[in-house]
């Protein structure tokens, strides 16, 4: 039996191999001839679980044989409950996953070196020739997700494309008030200041919030102006790597001058004074008020401003720039896509069926899983053009978002599964595409990205026991600074002490010790 | 003896058993509810695991609580929870028995009702529009609180991310919200005084003003007294919804209190453990609070507990 399914998925492989970029038969795809249903646990942001009358899972259940069934219920709307008390419950299904608040990567491989999770490198070298080959690809991304005891307990769910965010600012208001695109720092300052002074949006009231900003990482980014960084992923306040070192990027001697400088440009009414406590929806307030003038943010996402609004706020161009020059004259952006996102799915310790389980989990890694995956269902949401995948004009025009119309059909969903950058390019707008065109086309702006560290028992109860109050204590420091309710220069001591206190050399060298067995010295 | 309990209650039960029909959902509800889940309280002391089970993981002896009172932050959010109570003990307490008082005197029947419901309304607000409303109030540039300033000459105030003003604003606004609904437990008690004693103090010639202060806050005492005890019971207990509503890290130096702790290391960094350690310390001390106030109210006006 055993010898039989080997054949069977070397035949598979081979199929797989030789069809190679082109599109592999239906008999490649299948796993089992006898359809084998297995359980799912899969609750992700808050308030979706994975569906079998999703026309792309239906889909893939026609091809593989393999036809998953959720048992994860709608009755909670927190994700990370969900998974939670599953794990406590004790009785897993056969696949467990989803997306969650915090990430699920850490409880991944706590879990399944307590024995949840089943180990699955093995399975992978001898089942899934299309994970082997991506692993084998993108060995960033196996590092990334290893456990400390060398092993992957789960596939992820892996983003494509390099720049997510960027500074935006008001051509329009450049040109009326005759000043160029900020360069560097001190032309930046005079942008804002003018922004500040001089009415550019004409109505005679001194009503213009230069900067402004959407979420927390974002309120302090000016930061960068003096080669700071805010962090070291897109995770907020998360800890950076520098020459192959674990340190946290609000502890350095460019975040003690960078916050300063910040905490001045907010005292002189640079920066939006609501800027903690505006939420969510500043983009729409500043933007729609005609008030707002420069900020970072999604590309994709702030560049449907300029077209949304331009009936109502005539000639708006709310545009990209390059970062402007730091204060010792280099470019760079902080932000970038995560190489790898803390959800995706695992299968369980008791699921009867591991091979056919790590067989479905490769078929999404195949170019047909890729290409359903992103672009939903061929003749439906899409059409292959010159041999590639191109949405319908249906869907790229209807009202909807196209990632929502996608969700909706089972598409673009956080499985493990391998998003393609093409397909979001294909509904990003001009604008977006040409601010991300001129951010690639400048060398090395994206800074080393800190893909997290899996620390072992002992060294997770020292993170464990150091890293919250840690974190509240920064946060508390930074906006107390920026709030000018303290001067950065005179408590900058006593903020380094303080951290030392509360244990930051202990959580730093853990971290360093797995990032070393994790990355290897390099 | 025992024997002769039980012998006593068989009598009872067979006697009463309708009353004891009555209790029993409540009584079960009790030991389900309440006694059954602190078995779950030994994770306090142990390396707690979902997936091991409550059985299955280590026992760690006081190593949570070691972690809790070496954690400056958390000895802060312990120190920030007393202070928010205590002042709010002090200034918020007496605005219900104040305000019952004031309803118990109106004159009128219509502005009596008009006005209670006025005052109970807010009660029936969920804690997320109210802390909307504070933050759209106290807002710097649109806050209407900040336009009465500046137009009075004033300077602009950032109230809520000003950890001086963070009590002031928790405290007012749960005032706000929730003293008329408090106040109904003190009308209930004044409308239980006998009539009689308003009557024959009247034929004494005594004032509202004396009737009010000899008669009504006499007579009502016993409640206050329990409520108060009921209200240090909850002196280590401030709800965390509010707070994480109306907090920001700038004003974490007053705001900061042992809910929110627990929510931001224990459920947001899903520490199980150490989330359970602290709730435990909080109950113990909470305990002993109350333990306190009963026998200090014992001894000073025999109204007690127990």
């Amino acid at each position: 039996m055993r010898y039989f399914r080997d054949t069977l998925a070397l035949l598979a492989t081979c199929a797989l191999l030789q069809s190679g970029p082109a599109y592999a038969q239906d008999a490649s795809t299948k796993i089992t001839d006898d359809p084998l249903e297995l359980t799912i646990h899969f609750h992700f942001r808050d308030k979706y679980v994975y569906t079998e009358d999703w026309p792309v899972e239906k889909k893939a259940a026609e091809w593989t044989g393999i036809h998953v069934k959720n048992v994860a219920s709608l009755a909670t709307s927190s994700s990370r409950d969900a998974f939670n008390l599953l794990m406590a419950s004790g009785n897993l299904p056969d696949i467990v996953g989803g997306d969650v608040t915090g990430g699920l990567k850490d409880d991944f491989i706590r879990y399944g070196m307590e024995g949840a999770f089943m180990p699955l490198d093995d399975l992978i070298k001898e089942n899934a020739p299309n994970l082997k080959r991506f692993f084998d690809e993108h060995p960033i991304v196996r590092q990334a997700i290893s456990a400390p005891d060398g092993h992957i307990y789960f596939i992820p769910y892996v983003p494509e494309g390099e720049f997510s965010r960027a500074w935006f600012i008001r051509r329009d208001w450049l040109d009326k008030l005759g000043l160029k695109v900020p360069e560097n720092v001190d032309e930046l300052y005079a942008v804002l200041k003018a922004f500040r002074e001089k009415d550019p949006n004409g109505n005679g009231k001194k009503d213009e919030v230069p900067y402004f900003a959407r979420e927390p990482i974002e309120a302090v980014r000016l930061i960068n102006m003096w080669d700071a960084r805010v962090s070291g992923s897109e995770r907020y306040g998360d800890f950076m790597i520098e020459d192959g070192k674990v340190a946290h990027p609000w502890t350095t001697p460019t975040y003690r001058t960078g916050i300063s400088k910040v905490a001045q440009w907010f005292k002189e009414g640079l920066i939006d004074t609501e800027v903690f406590t505006r939420g969510a929806r500043v983009r729409e307030y500043m933007l729609g008020n005609n008030i707002g003038g420069m900020t970072h943010d999604w590309f994709a996402s702030t560049s449907n401003y300029t077209d949304a609004l331009k009936d109502s706020i005539p000639g708006i161009n709310f545009a990209p720039m390059l970062p402007p020059k730091t204060v010792s004259g280099r470019r760079f952006e902080d932000s970038r896509r995560a190489t790898v996102q803390p959800a995706g799915w695992a299968i369980s310790y008791s699921n009867q069926h591991p091979v056919e389980t790590i067989k479905y989990f490769d078929f999404w890694f195949s170019e047909k899983g890729r290409i359903l995956s992103n672009w939903g269902i061929e003749g439906e949401t899409y059409d292959m053009v010159n041999g590639k995948p191109v949405y319908k004009q249906t869907v790229l025009h209807n009202p909807k978002p196209v990632n929502a119309q996608m969700w909706e059909i089972g598409a673009g969903v956080p499985r493990g599964y391998w998003a393609a950058y093409a397909s979001e390019e294909q509904w990003t707008n001009k604008m977006a595409l040409d601010g991300i065109a001129m951010y690639e086309k400048e060398p090395g702006l994206l800074q080393p990205e800190f893909t997290g560290v899996s620390m072992n028992s002992d060294e997770r109860a020292v993170y464990d026991k150091y890293w919250p109050s840690l974190l509240t204590y920064m946060m508390e420091m930074q906006q107390t600074w920026v709030l000018g309710a303290q001067d950065v220069d005179a408590s900058w001591d006593g903020y380094v002490a303080r951290l030392d206190q509360l244990g930051y050399a202990k959580v730093t060298e853990v971290m360093q010790a797995a990032y070393d067995r994790q990355y290897g010295k390099n | 003896m025992i024997a002769g309990y039980l012998k006593r209650l068989g009598e009872d039960l067979r006697k009463d058993w309708q009353l004891y029909l009555l209790i029993l959902p409540m009584l079960l509800w009790i030991v389900l509810f309440l006694y059954k889940p602190m078995e779950g309280l030994q994770i306090a002391f142990k390396d707690f695991s979902p997936f091991r089970g409550i059985a299955g993981s280590p026992w760690v002896g006081l190593e949570n609580f070691r972690t809790l009172l070496g954690d400056q932050i958390f000895i802060r959010a312990f120190v920030n929870t007393i202070t928010i109570s205590g002042l709010g003990l002090i200034f918020a307490f007496p605005v219900p028995i104040v305000l019952a008082i004031m309803f118990n005197e109106l004159q009128s029947e219509l502005g009596r009702r008009f006005s209670q419901t006025i005052v109970y309304l807010p009660h029936f607000i969920s804690v997320v529009i109210v802390a909307g409303i504070v933050i759209n109030l106290l807002s710097p540039t649109t806050g209407v609180v900040n336009l009465i300033l500046s137009s009075l000459g004033l300077d602009r105030v950032y109230f809520l991310t000003q950890p001086e003003w963070f009590r002031t604003i928790f405290i007012g606004s749960n005032v706000w919200k929730e003293a008329g609904f408090e106040s109904i437990v003190y009308l209930a008690a004044i409308a239980g005084i006998s009539p009689t004693l308003y009557e024959s103090a009247r034929v004494d010639g005594a004032s509202r003003w004396q009737m009010m202060w000899r008669i009504t806050l006499p007579c009502i005492l016993p409640t206050i007294i329990i409520m108060l005890i009921i209200r240090i019971g909850n002196l280590v207990e401030v709800g965390f919804e509010y707070i994480i509503l109306l907090y920001q890290p700038a004003t974490y130096r007053t705001a900061d209190v042992v809910s929110t702790y627990v929510y931001r290391t224990g459920l947001q960094g899903t520490q199980y453990d150490l989330a359970t350690a602290a709730g435990l310390f909080n109950a113990v001390i909470a305990f002993a609070l109350v333990f306190a106030a009963n026998r200090i109210s014992r001894k000073v006006s025999t109204t007690s507990l127990w």
